[in-house]
């Protein structure tokens, strides 16, 4: 069963047409790898899935349900179990890294603060930043944001994670560590989308891989089945040529 | 006129339709999100103690300032016409009616709508209001109707203390610089400025909350492009804000009046 799927998926920002007939699927447990151009409208996509962006049209179904037209309202109750994992982390700067990944908690669990402090700490301690709840995002590395990020995003143990290039910018231990979170949370049964140029990422952790070209989707399949395909610039990509 | 005329012109109007456009779903959605759970008491309270305690200075030099120099220059003014014992009546009223009111809100406007429109376009640019909504909360009720609120709250409080503070600054100036006794100069104020006046500028304030507030939250939410956006978006703010201030001022002013010969 498809967890996410979407069908023909148009979006254009004025006169400039960034998707023209997306569509791609999802299976239960699955971690697909959207890859594609710098500016291919990757980002986009995976904005669409929890409604950060409107389709101008198509369809959007997350667990079956229909949330194309989705009101801000209904997208929230979506978001507690669809995470999304920002570039850049896109902390709350006015808060410690305490208090970020408190956040989503507080707002949507009945936790008592004993059981929040718990739950941090051993957020914290799975992503390797013991000793940073008291520190302030402008106080960590854009490694340690990214993690924190990563972190706050998987607070609610959601069913679905969509990752916007979680090991762009990171060191290879760190990016060594992302995959190895990826890799558990898929065992979890966690589906998920990577939208990465980093290709030994993709192959390390993704099932298999859409590719994105021409503002639709040209192959959808495995690695191997994406090999198979004739197109040059697939091939590029799988053995990571062009990243 | 030329093409650039038009092309101008065009762009002008169709930032006009955005704005009014933008501004009145703003005010649904703060509307519709204002009576559902949960209430953020603690950003409101935040929020008072930002835009009321930390502005308080700047209205109290304001409006002293205001009030000593109205008194002085309706004192000297008058002299020649024998009419400096009615600088009490003239100031309290003035200061109740308009000058209060507007000085204070065109003030808040200042340094609040300025802050609140960079404050909320650097948490668009940093994808912050993004991660509010993609945490499954929402950035009207986190970040817009706290600001909305404490202003509406705020606003009144501190025209209410502009107004004595402005009338202490005018009483100041008529006793020593203008010679009036202190007892006259007091009385006088207290028995020809009535509550009509006082009612009149006090009403204004909740709207002009809205005047600053709500198109300040609006040009920070609609920040696209980076830092140099903020910049404008502040610029906006102020103008905007500022602007409907100074001209619902009038239109107000005038239902106020109408209102009263009515009652």
């Amino acid at each position: 069963m498809a967890i996410i799927e979407v069908k023909n998926f148009h979006k254009s920002y004025g006169t400039k047409s960034v998707h023209e007939g997306v569509s791609l699927y999802v299976k239960k447990g699955e971690c697909l790898g959207l890859v594609g151009g710098s500016g291919t409208g990757k980002s986009v996509l995976l904005r669409s899935l929890i409604g950060l962006e409107k389709a101008d049209s198509g369809e959007i179904f997350i667990e079956d349900i229909n949330v194309t037209h989705f009101s801000e309202r209904q997208w929230q109750e979506i978001r507690k179990k669809v995470a999304y994992a920002f570039q850049g982390g896109a902390l709350f700067d006015s808060m410690t890294v305490f208090q970020n990944l408190a956040y989503p908690l507080i707002e949507h669990s009945k936790f008592s603060p004993q059981e929040i402090q718990q739950k941090v700490s051993a957020q914290l301690k799975d992503f390797g930043l013991e000793g940073s709840e008291k520190l302030y995002p402008n106080e960590l590395s854009g490694g340690m944001q990214k993690r924190v990020g990563l972190a706050r995003a998987m607070m609610l143990e959601p069913d679905i994670i969509l990752y916007d290039e979680p090991t762009a910018g990171l060191d290879p231990y760190n990016t060594r560590n992302i995959q190895d979170l990826i890799q558990k949370l898929k065992k979890k049964g966690v589906t998920s989308i990577l939208v990465t140029h980093d290709m030994p990422t993709a192959f390390a952790v993704c099932d298999k891989f859409a590719f994105l070209k021409d503002k639709v989707i040209k192959e959808q399949g495995t690695a191997e089945q994406l090999k198979d395909q004739n197109d040059s610039l697939i091939h590029q990509f799988i053995q990571g040529n062009i990243l | 006129m030329t093409d650039s005329h038009n092309h101008s012109f065009k762009d002008w109007a169709v930032e006009q339709l955005e704005f009014y456009g933008g501004v009145t779903l703003l005010t649904r959605d703060c509307l519709r999100e204002g009576f559902r759970k949960p209430h953020y008491w603690g950003l409101l309270t935040e929020q008072i103690y930002q835009i009321g305690v930390k502005s308080f200075p700047l209205v109290l030099v304001t409006s002293a300032t205001i009030g000593a120099v109205m008194s002085l220059q309706f004192g000297y003014g008058l002299e020649k016409f024998g009419g400096k014992p009615y600088v009490p009546r003239l100031v309290a009223s003035t200061i109740f009616r308009e000058i209060g009111p507007m000085f204070t809100s065109l003030m808040l406007a200042a340094r609040v709508g300025a802050g609140m429109a960079s404050e909320i376009g650097s948490m668009v640019v940093t994808q912050q209001i993004d991660a509010i909504r993609a945490l499954g909360t929402s950035p009207i009720k986190k970040i817009v109707l706290p600001r909305i609120i404490a202003c509406l709250i705020i606003l009144p409080l501190l025209v209410a203390m502009a107004n004595v503070i402005g009338n202490t600054g005018g009483w100041l100036i008529g006793v020593n610089e203008l010679g009036l006794d202190p007892q006259f100069y007091y009385r006088r104020a207290l028995d020809t400025a009535n509550i009509r006046d006082y009612l009149a500028g006090f009403g204004k304030t909740f709207f002009f909350s809205l005047f600053i507030s709500i198109p300040s939250c609006y040009f920070g939410l609609t920040v696209k492009n980076g830092t140099q956006e903020v910049g404008m978006a502040t610029r906006k703010a102020v103008v905007t804000s500022s602007l409907m201030i100074l001209i619902g001022d009038f239109f107000l002013g005038k239902v106020f009046w109408m209102l009263e010969k009515w009652l």
